[in-house]
């Protein structure tokens, strides 16, 4: 069965990057879903089997930070790995996401090539 | 190192691995907050321990360019999608210059970013602040990145 990944950031456009940045990377999705910020992506959680998770950190409604701390009281979904994707990657803001649960970051700038190795050890 | 060289390298690291573009970097100077015509901003205000702003300047030709060059797909007027991409430029290089300024990550906030386009605008300087300017150019197009910012005692 084909693997799902969830790309939760408020930019349409960086959500096609990272899009773009993952079939760049060779890594094989067969579902890609989109969430607009951490309420949305709680909502595809909920209905969808999820393997992964990208996840800006800086996003209106409810942040990053405030999503992982959400899904990680949900007993449903507090399993689906998280990697942060973010221009936010201050050691005190990270250790705060790997707190809640979080597997990794990713820089912004990224290259296809960062996405694959962080994500890599995850599939 | 000074604030505009960490300018240019952020910028050349964005526009090199995201939109497969050499940016190449002009003399900085500091911007009398003149008119912007028809061009596009993305701002990131700076607050917390400095206060301040960070914006690209880009006309609207080159704006297109870039837009067109950072999606892959054409993209002929400014839309959503442009003003989308300009606010994820200046996003992004608010975060290289945070992580310059704050290495923890506690001390400075960053806004989410806002975009102004129009025929003819100004962008306010910042009373009290250190200014730098650093102008770009991408092929036969130019931009230009500026940094505004005050350190709260």
């Amino acid at each position: 069965m084909g693997k799902t990944v969830l790309i939760v950031d408020d930019s349409n456009t960086m959500r096609k990057i990272v899009s773009r940045a993952l079939r760049q990377a060779g890594i094989d999705f067969d579902t890609i879903l989109e969430a607009g910020d951490g309420q949305e992506a709680l909502a595809v959680l909920g209905a969808n089997k999820v393997d992964v998770v990208l996840s800006d950190i800086n996003m209106p409604n409810m942040t990053g930070l405030e999503f992982l701390k959400a899904k990680s009281e949900d007993d449903a979904i507090k399993d689906i790995p998280v990697v942060m994707i973010s221009t936010e990657t201050g050691a005190d803001i990270i250790d705060e996401a790997k707190s809640y649960g979080a597997k990794g970051a990713i820089k912004k700038p990224f290259t296809p090539e960062l996405i694959n190795e962080t994500l890599g050890a995850l599939l | 190192m000074g604030y505009a060289q960490h300018i240019v390298e952020a910028t050349q690291e964005i526009f090199s691995s995201m939109i497969m573009l050499d940016a190449a970097p002009g003399k900085p100077y500091q911007r009398e907050c003149e008119l912007l015509v028809n061009s596009i901003s993305g701002i990131i205000g700076l607050a917390g321990s400095t206060k301040g702003l960070l914006a690209i300047h880009l006309p609207a030709q080159t704006a297109l360019t870039v837009t067109t060059a950072f999606l892959g797909m054409d993209v002929e007027e400014i839309d959503e999608d442009v003003r989308d991409a300009v606010g994820e430029l200046a996003n992004m290089l608010g975060g290289s210059l945070k992580s310059v300024l704050d290495p923890s990550g506690s001390d400075i906030q960053l806004s989410l970013p806002s975009v102004i386009h129009g025929e003819g605008y100004s962008v306010d300087c910042l009373a009290n602040a250190e200014t730098v300017t650093v102008p770009f150019s991408v092929g036969s197009h130019n931009f230009m990145v500026e940094l505004q910012m005050r350190q709260e005692k």
